[in-house]
């Protein structure tokens, strides 16, 4: 799961925890003294009652209780209002409140003085005695619904807009936090991932802004490595063009002391010479092969891709190493083709196909033929290219694109080849973030290029 | 003698030119900065130039690009070798040729003289096709100017020859094999596409006609041809 995410939820879960524990907390602990809160309340209501209605008893007669009673029962809170005697005669008010209350008459009868019950949830009851003039002891009950005790968060409009509004502020906060706390880290990651593409200038401190925490100074200790890996491999590539920049000059005067020595040559220095410049051709060729492959390590990248017509470059080139292999009794043969477009570099697909190419002729065995198919596949394209050259052992197949890697005693140096054809075709297409591989078949190596038709349509 | 300008910044491998291309019968003289060289090159003393790519003061191609604003001196680029980017702004920016470096000598050697060959013949060649003018394109052989409705194309030497021997033969396909032979001097050599950058080069000069078509076609594996409307 992302990082994101994964802050994101625990932060909720705890705030939703710490609400729970809230609400379990005041829901057990609160409710006891709530408890003799609005026992106490009721004791001194019931004794107020039972006080007026003495007091009315003796001063209005029995017709004057009865009016008060009476209105004591219309006034809210809703309730029931009766008066009883000890033993549970009737003198106001409705049969069952007087049943339900048989055991607090009782009680109130002997403490002679107000008594609650509050023994059920919806109702609470309450009596107090009540003396009339002429000395009869009555008990007066009193019973209210009970208000129920508030919900937090359901049961009412406000409850519900309190736990939305709660809901609500939680998810922003845990989400800004989540955002702020992963997306340096975002950041971090997609420098680290251009820097591992190629682009050295990669940097994070910018964007990540004026933090002052451990993540900024990931940020800074990555920026500092990233500038030190510019540097080098800024030197690094510097160092191999001024070597090969050096090396070809001496190289160049040679050839042109060399062309003046022939000029003067005699019969028999003349075949040291033809030798000399052999091994200078040789050394040319390496060094410009070289420098494409360092170029191709460094610059991974293919810079402003454009639409390139492989079936074109296919044909161009094989025709050209058909050209080239007829004058060695060998030919190259297109297959199949169909027509198939990628984004990328021209030169470096024309590079990368053109090296494979030569390689299998120059492999294949005299008067054999080296047969390059291309076939669209799935939104890829496949380049296959096979000879007739006996293939390499299937140990060796890995090793073929490591440059100056030979394989054995029968590939060696005679065949003319330097070791670097498919480690420059091998840089060319993995710059395509294609993939190229090596296979034996039954008469020879079959060297295969997949490249996603749109891999590089976005960058 | 023809006379040629060297410009590179290697004043051994510049003297060693000298010597060999003494031998072969021209005379040399060389400059070892890109300044200087631009100088001498815009002096009208020389034939052609022989011009490397890394050059102190001014780099190999501002030189070429400063030069073409005023001269259409023939001139060979000395390229990086394996470096393909060289050849083709080279060729872009108005080389007439390239040669990778390091070079053989003997192949400079050819070069320079079928460049040279190109650009003498045409001046004593004042024949009947002298003016060739095919739907508004003309070009005169002998002021070697080619223009399109009326305006200069400004084409190189090796452009103003290719664009030539295609108008010749307009609405016929001319090989590949014999462009190069006849315009590049060399016979054609697999993985070369020094014919196919003039060309295009040519193309981007002339411009597509008004319905959008282009004047010159690619005819894939043989050569091109300038259609006819």
């Amino acid at each position: 799961m992302k990082l994101f995410v994964k802050i994101f939820l625990w932060f909720l879960a705890a705030i939703a925890l710490m609400v729970g524990v809230i609400i379990f907390v005041t829901r057990t602990f609160q409710t006891a003294p709530m408890e003799s809160r609005w026992q106490r309340s009721t004791r001194n209501q019931m004794l107020i009652y039972g006080g007026t209605a003495t007091q009315i008893a003796s001063a209005e007669g029995e017709a004057g209780l009865r009016t008060y009673l009476a209105r004591l029962r219309d006034v809210e809170p809703p309730r029931e209002v009766g008066l009883a005697s000890a033993d549970g005669a009737i003198w106001f008010g409705s049969e069952n409140v007087i049943a339900d209350s048989k055991d607090l008459i009782a009680r109130t009868v002997a403490s002679n003085n107000a008594e609650t019950d509050l023994s059920t949830d919806e109702r609470s009851l309450g009596a107090a005695p009540v003396t009339f003039p002429d000395g009869r002891k009555l008990v007066i009950v009193v019973q209210w619904d009970r208000p129920a005790p508030q919900a937090l968060f359901w049961g009412s409009q406000a409850g519900y807009l309190r736990l939305a509004g709660l809901l609500l502020t939680a998810v922003l906060v845990c989400f800004a936090l989540a955002k702020y706390l992963t997306s340096p880290i975002g950041k971090l990651r997609t420098a680290t991932q251009k820097l591992a593409d190629g682009d050295l200038s990669s940097r994070v401190v910018p964007m990540v802004g004026r933090r002052r925490d451990e993540l900024a100074d990931l940020a800074r200790d990555f920026d500092v490595m990233a500038e030190r890996i510019e540097t080098l491999v800024i030197s690094q590539r510097r160092l191999n063009s001024d070597i090969s920049h050096e090396l070809r000059s001496p190289l160049a005067r040679m050839n042109v002391a060399l062309e003046l020595a022939k000029q003067k040559s005699n019969k028999d220095t003349q075949p040291m010479l033809e030798r000399i410049e052999n091994e200078s051709n040789r050394l040319n060729e390496m060094i410009s092969r070289l420098l494409i492959l360092a170029k191709l390590e460094t610059d991974s990248e293919v810079v402003e891709p454009v639409r390139v017509d492989l079936a074109e470059i296919v044909n161009q080139v094989a025709e050209d190493a058909d050209f080239e292999a007829q004058a060695k009794g060998r030919s190259v043969t297109v297959s199949a083709k169909e027509h198939c477009t990628v984004m990328g570099s021209e030169n470096l697909l024309r590079s990368a196909i053109e090296n494979v190419l030569r390689n299998a002729v120059r492999y294949t065995a005299e008067g054999t033929v080296v047969d390059v198919s291309l076939a669209a596949n799935n939104g890829h394209a496949v380049l296959q290219v096979s000879d007739h050259g006996g293939g390499v052992p299937d140990d060796e197949l890995k090793n073929l694109f490591r440059p100056f890697y030979r394989v054995g005693e029968d590939r060696t140096r005679k065949t003319g080849g330097i070791g670097l054809g498919l480690a420059i075709a091998e840089r060319a297409i993995l710059a395509h973030k294609g993939t190229i591989s090596a296979r034996n078949t039954d008469h020879g190596l079959l060297v295969e290029i997949r490249l996603d038709k749109d891999a590089l349509s976005n960058s | 003698m023809d006379k040629i300008l060297i410009i590179d910044d290697d004043e051994e491998l510049c003297e060693l030119v000298s010597e060999y291309l003494g031998v072969e019968g021209f005379e040399v003289e060389s400059v070892n900065d890109g300044e200087t060289g631009l100088t001498r090159a815009l002096s009208g003393d020389y034939d052609m130039v022989i011009l490397d790519v890394m050059l102190p003061k001014m780099n190999g191609f501002d030189v070429l690009r400063n030069l073409r604003e005023e001269s259409q001196l023939p001139v060979i680029m000395l390229t990086a070798r394996g470096d393909d980017m060289e050849r083709i702004v080279g060729l872009e920016i108005g080389a007439d040729d390239y040669l990778p470096k390091p070079f053989n000598p003997r192949e400079l050697a050819a070069r320079l003289r079928a460049i040279l060959r190109r650009a003498t013949a045409d001046e004593t060649d004042v024949t009947d096709d002298d003016k060739l003018s095919v739907d508004g394109v003309e070009v005169v052989a002998s002021a070697r100017t080619a223009t399109c409705d009326g305006n200069d194309l400004n084409l190189t030497s090796v452009e103003f020859e290719l664009l030539a021997d295609l108008l010749r033969e307009a609405g016929k396909i001319v090989k590949k094999e014999d462009l190069s032979e006849r315009v590049l001097g060399r016979s054609l050599s697999p993985f070369d596409r020094s014919l196919d950058m003039h060309i295009s080069n040519v193309r981007k000069k002339l411009g597509p006609r008004a319905d959008g078509t282009e004047r010159i076609k690619t005819i894939r594996s043989v050569g091109y041809i300038y259609t006819v409307v």
